[in-house]
């Protein structure tokens, strides 16, 4: 091969915003070129897609909404891989942490908002936070692999919520169908005017603030960062690993359950099967591509809100679903790929007579 | 001479903001032994790794025999005839020798006729010496013979031109020997042999000629008849090295470390140290000597507090410290410089602030009950790099791409900032060239000076002589002799390390 | 250092985003569809190729197309039940769609809350029981089907042992389940039918597992209430039978399915639309018969017998005739009690919330 792959010890400026932008541009030639194969119209479809994601008020606070379990999850897997800890159980950390918030509204339905919203803010959080925990002390203390034990408590935390809404929380008034009541106005988080936005927003940027300072700035964040790095080192600096896996996890754990409280309190009004589309699974992409950092995250899950709220737009012009699924991963695949490209640089290394190339 | 067999001129190979090699010339004749001299960061090792095809210079040529050739790869370099065995071999421990050496070998047919091979691997063994048995799975050979393997398998790939990497630094001293009769007699047989080294030693015994780099450039290359050690270190570290440190001898005060018959198991599960006794005083140096696996971990992580103590009591200042966890006897006064400098001593991702701040983040005057001082760590960090001279382009790199030298310095710095009342050091000068041997060792000197007690794990039995007041041998998880260091003699010491009085095996290590 | 950076690329990848946004937003009214023709949109929850549930009504949709040219039609497939359906439904009534119909359980609450914003738009929601002034449900008797497919599974088990690959244990699935066992034990008393639930509406590879499974058990006819055809490629691979669900399957295993309970929207959506048009339409909660065509059998394989058709025929005549219905006393439970006293007919209400099952059903329902 004439080329080879060089590493850049500092990515170059010029390249982290030139190449982002050129990987859009060129994943949707790319899909272009395909659509008008299949004899579609990929200007109108892309239109579509982003004005029904960003084009309107509607469309922006939908973009919002969707963000927000997103942000939570992919907050909550950072903390977890900050740490090499890789806690993949999001997903079962939300529906147990909505599961949690969910029996307040249910056993006292006739608490004040004051002190149902909080409590099941903090019942929310808990019940993620247990899901993760039990991996954690797992791991911590018998060096079980975190991999496993996250994914399986999955399964068991989803099967858990079905449990509940097929047998005991059953809404007696639903006619045997798998929901539980509704909640009553006081468990339905505050939002904005007349969109879906909820409160949860501000409880997710607030965490982005807390995530930040911890990562940056405390005490507990160093440690974090060095028992990620080196444990060894950890050990010889005095740190209590045990203790920082269980914690690292707990919190990990808790910022998911949180994303499921606002869920089922500020989007969804009751628990039910299929609360969750993934986002467990889709905030370890987030959490990926923002390099585990709090602001990224944030951009990140708009960006992934965005193009799902588009996704279902592109549809209205009788593109299937698949191929609106296609668009969708092929924008992200030139976009993760590209990132390679402002940490590597392509060189030319041709046999005899070739230049390899310069700084 | 005959003519040359390989020319690099003018070679420039740049990372980003570092001039790793500047226009160096480097010219080996067919069947000579070529030292590559220079301390730790000077340059040998990127010089190679173009010359192996695995950097691509940004300027220069390389002319073989007469013609100049471009790499793209390792395997250009070889279909040259270049080969080059590094460091940390990359042998595949499950596969068998006669694998190993034809794994990646071009010529040959698809089907391999393992006869024929096994046949081949016999003969070459016995042209050069390289006895190995080619049925045998490296898992179950010795470092040397592992070296031994890899060189095999670059004569195999019909190399001319040998690299070796500090092929010494893994070797017992017979192992040593017995690899420069080795090699010599390849060079009989044609073939040329690069040796990076930082060993004055080893190039007067071996090389017939001498390239020495320094800070990227060339600053000297000699014929074996115009060898001087005295000459080849300025050329190497630029500066008169005549004064070495000596002991300065300050009255030894009360005892601060006592350790009574402890015993602790290896990471193997069986009884690393056995019924161990010793105790040190303030501003006293206590050197151990032994061979490498023969308790200095374990005795270093259980006075640390990271190693569980089964039997026997430890006390620091007359008190109990035995089984406390670590961050307890940290708080006591006690520092580490392990053996494991990148990785255990240093977090190689974090940052030089970062690592400057592993043992005192602690310290109410770097951090709150929950947040840092981020103002008093960097201050502290800048401090510590400019009075320990450690050379980096800026507080915020990683320290991972820090040469050794700096990362000792910048260990060091941060053990030593703690004041502490007792220092464990383990291989403190290990890798580490002359200019920044004399550093360490004068930092453990003014520490000594300060009624600092210190534990000195070495193999390096200069260095337990010039630094220490007392010396002691480990062996097999026991003290096997003390003496006080005016008073050690070599021989003895070398039979101690060797197993108390039995002859056979290791030699003293002197050099 | 390096999140700033990052952070610096994930602003232009953004603004470049919302470049595009902006541009998107003038060219909007150039696509602007004609007026006159009334915009008719459908929200599915599985693809519109999963040859079940969701093709079916599309199959409707297409019907509808056909009677009503002046109909404009939208779909959009695969939308999960949670919070991205109450989105579709909103920017579907945003567009100017005049009626939507929404078909799946779980779109309940999402078109209820957006058919407030929405007062001028009809929706329909298929298979709930929520309505509002511009909410209407619909959903058919399609056990009446099950019935009679049950009758020809009855027929022609030689094990005596019917397999039936459910869902979710919902009622709409246990008095499906009821239905079929009943149909089956009017010609074969000594017949079982084992259920397995899979816990999902489409998972075609596990659905046919589960279909593997109770051929596995001994059973030799495989009945299923799924979105997907996976339980009849189970049968088809085994060379044992099968009963379709949804739509004819015979096409997906022609050896085994030996007719299938069909639904068949297209007429009732024709009639919606109309009504909407001439303005009388009216919210109802529509539970079609089988006498208005809304379900019915697929034509037969042809290993079904003539005596198979002909027991058929006649209990078709009687559901047709409205004297009798599937859920007439006496019917037993699993335990052997009557629950239904001979000549009740079970009431709507209670086969809404169907929860126990019939004498004849190997299975369980998770309380």
């Amino acid at each position: 091969m004439p080329f080879s792959w060089e590493k850049r010890l500092t990515p170059s400026k010029f390249m982290l915003l030139a190449v982002p932008c050129i990987a859009l541009l060129l994943s949707l030639l790319f899909c272009g070129v395909f659509l008008l194969i299949t004899g579609r119209d990929p200007v109108e479809i892309y239109v579509a897609m982003i004005s029904g994601a960003l084009g309107s008020t509607y469309g922006l606070s939908e973009t919002i909404v969707k963000a927000i379990p997103l942000m939570l999850c992919g907050l909550g897997i950072s903390v977890a891989f900050r740490m090499q800890l890789w806690n993949i159980g999001a997903e079962g950390q939300l529906y147990v942490g909505a599961l949690a918030a969910t029996w307040l509204p249910l056993t006292f339905p006739a608490l004040p908002a004051w002190v149902m919203l909080p409590l099941m803010v903090c019942l929310g959080m808990a019940g993620g936070a247990l899901w993760a925990f039990v991996p954690g002390i797992l791991r911590a203390r018998w060096q079980v692999n975190e991999i496993i034990t996250t994914l399986m408590l999955n399964y068991i935390g989803i099967l858990w919520v079905s449990y509940l809404v097929y047998g005991p929380w059953r809404d007696p008034k639903g006619l045997n169908f798998p929901l539980t009541a509704q909640f009553p106005d006081a468990a339905i988080l505050p939002f904005w005017g007349t969109s879906r936005i909820h409160i949860g927003l501000l409880l997710a940027l607030a965490i982005v603030a807390f995530l930040y300072v911890l990562f940056n700035n405390s005490r507990w964040g160093y440690e974090l960062k060095v028992i990620g790095s080196s444990p060894k080192a950890a050990r010889y600096a005095g740190m209590n690993i045990t203790r920082n896996i269980c914690l690292a996890m707990l919190l990990s754990g808790a910022i998911c359950g949180l994303a499921g409280m606002t869920e089922v309190s500020g989007i969804i009004g009751r628990l039910q099967p299929g609360l969750s589309p993934g986002y467990g699974y889709t905030g370890i992409i987030i959490a990926w591509l923002g390099q585990l950092n709090p602001l990224a995250i944030v951009i990140m899950s708009f960006l992934f809100g965005a193009l799902q709220v588009g996704g279902y737009m592109v549809q209205t012009l009788g593109v299937p679903a698949a191929v609106a699924s296609m668009i969708q991963g092929s924008i992200l695949f030139f976009v993760i790929g590209a990132e390679i490209l402002t940490r590597y640089r392509i060189s030319y290394t041709g046999c005899k007579g070739g230049r390899s190339d310069r700084e | 001479m005959a003519t040359p067999f390989i020319q690099m001129q003018g070679i420039v190979k740049r990372f980003p903001g570092v001039i790793a090699n500047d226009q160096v010339d480097l010219t080996i004749y067919p069947g000579e032994i070529h030292a590559l001299l220079g301390e730790n960061g000077s340059g040998k090792s990127t010089l190679m790794s173009v010359l192996d095809g695995l950097y691509q210079p940004n300027a220069g040529r390389i002319i073989i025999d007469g013609e100049e050739h471009k790499f793209g790869s390792p395997r250009d370099a070889i279909a040259c005839g270049i080969g080059m065995i590094h460091q940390h071999f990359k042998l595949v421990e499950p596969f068998t020798v006669a694998e190993n050496i034809t794994m990646g070998a071009k010529n040959g047919d698809f089907w391999l006729s393992t006869e024929k091979i096994k046949q081949e691997i016999i003969g070459f063994g016995a042209k050069y010496g390289l006895h190995v048995n080619p049925n045998a799975y490296v898992w179950q050979l010795s470092v040397g013979e592992k070296q031994r393997v890899e060189i095999l398998r670059i004569l195999y790939q019909g190399s001319r031109l040998l690299i070796m990497d500090e092929p010494t630094a893994v070797l017992t001293p017979p192992e040593t020997a017995e690899l420069f009769s080795n090699l010599r007699r390849m060079t009989e047989q044609g073939c040329a042999v690069i040796f990076i080294t930082h060993k004055l030693n080893e190039v007067m015994e071996l090389a017939d000629r001498v390239t020495v780099l320094r800070a990227g450039r060339v600053t000297g290359s000699m014929e074996r008849s115009q060898l001087n050690p005295n000459q080849l270190v300025q050329l190497m570290v630029g500066r008169d090295l005549a004064g070495r440190s000596k002991p300065i001898q300050t009255e030894l005060g009360p005892v601060v470390l006592n350790v009574d018959q402890i015993e602790v198991l290896n990471d193997m599960g069986r009884l690393g140290l056995r019924a161990l006794s010793l105790s040190l005083r303030e501003g006293e140096i206590l050197g151990l000597a032994g061979v490498t696996g023969n308790g200095q971990r374990e005795l270093a992580e259980a006075i640390c507090g990271l190693r569980h103590i089964e039997k026997g009591s430890i006390h620091l200042h007359g008190e109990d410290i035995t089984n406390l966890n670590p961050s307890a006897i940290l708080d006591q006064g006690v520092s580490y410089v392990p053996e494991d400098r990148l990785g255990m001593g240093l977090v190689p991702d974090l940052t030089i602030i970062e690592n400057l701040l592993l043992k005192n983040y602690q310290q109410p005057k770097y951090s709150g009950r929950w947040l840092l001082h981020a103002k008093a760590i960097e201050e502290n960090a800048a401090a510590l790099v400019e009075k320990y001279n450690v050379k980096t382009p800026s507080l915020h790199q990683p320290v991972k791409i820090l040469s050794g030298g700096n990362l000792q310095r910048l260990l060091l710095a941060r053990e030593i900032a703690t004041i502490p009342r007792l220092m464990i050091v383990v291989y403190p000068a290990r890798g580490l060239d002359i200019g920044a041997t004399n550093d360490i060792h004068q930092l453990l000197l003014d520490l000594k000076a300060n009624h600092t007690a210190i534990l000195l794990i070495s193999e390096d039995l200069d260095e337990l002589v010039a630094l220490s007041d007392r010396i002691g041998v480990l062996f097999d998880g026991r003290l096997a002799g003390e003496f006080p260091a005016n008073e050690v003699d070599l021989d003895e010491l070398g039979l101690l390390m060797a197993g108390s009085g039995q002859t056979n095996g290791g030699e003293p290590n002197a050099i | 250092m390096k999140s700033k950076y990052l952070l610096v690329m994930l602003v232009g990848l953004l603004s470049t985003a919302l470049l595009l946004a902006g541009c998107g937003g003038t060219d909007k009214k150039t696509s602007a569809p004609a007026a006159e023709k009334t915009k008719v949109a459908f929200v599915y929850v599985g693809p519109v190729g999963d040859a079940g549930w969701s093709y079916a009504h599309d199959q409707g949709r297409k019907y509808l197309m056909e009677k009503m040219p002046d109909v404009q039609t939208t779909i959009i497939e695969s939308v999960p039940e949670g919070a991205d359906s109450e989105r579709v439904i909103t920017q579907l009534a945003e567009q100017g769609h005049k009626i939507i119909f929404t078909t799946s359980f779980g779109y309940m609450d999402p078109t209820i809350n957006v058919s407030k914003k929405y007062p001028n738009v009809v929706f329909m929601h298929c298979s709930g029981f929520k309505t509002a002034p511009n909410v209407g449900t619909y959903f058919g008797r399609i056990y009446q089907a099950r019935y009679l497919s049950g009758i020809v599974a009855g027929k022609a088990t030689k094990s005596n042992v019917i397999g039936y690959v459910a869902a979710h244990p919902i009622p709409e699935v246990i008095r499906g389940i009821n239905a079929f066992t009943l149909g089956v034990r009017s010609v074969n008393p000594d017949a079982k039918v084992k259920v397995i639930w899979t816990n999902t509406w489409y998972d075609p590879a596990k659905e046919k597992q589960a279909g593997l499974s109770l051929l596995d058990a001994g059973a030799d006819v495989i009945a299923q209430h799924q979105d997907t055809p996976g339980p009849q490629q189970a049968a088809e691979e085994r060379g044992k039978f099968s009963i379709g669900y949804n739509t004819d399957m015979s096409k997906m295993a022609p050896k085994a399915v030996l007719t299938s309970a069909v639904w068949n929207w297209g007429p009732y959506y024709v009639n919606v639309v109309d009504a909407v048009k001439k303005g009388t339409w009216k919210s109802e909660q529509y539970w079609g018969p089988m006498k208005d065509n809304i379900v019915g059998l697929a034509p037969y394989g042809p290993m079904v017998t003539e005596e198979t058709k002909k027991a058929v025929e006649d209990a078709k005549q009687k559901i047709l005739s409205g004297q009798w219905d599937v859920f007439t006393g006496p019917i037993k439970d699993q335990s052997g009690a009557i629950r239904i006293a001979e000549g009740t007919k079970m009431s709507d209400q209670d086969m809404l919330q169907f929860n126990w099952f019939v004498e004849g059903v190997e299975g369980t329902i998770a309380k």
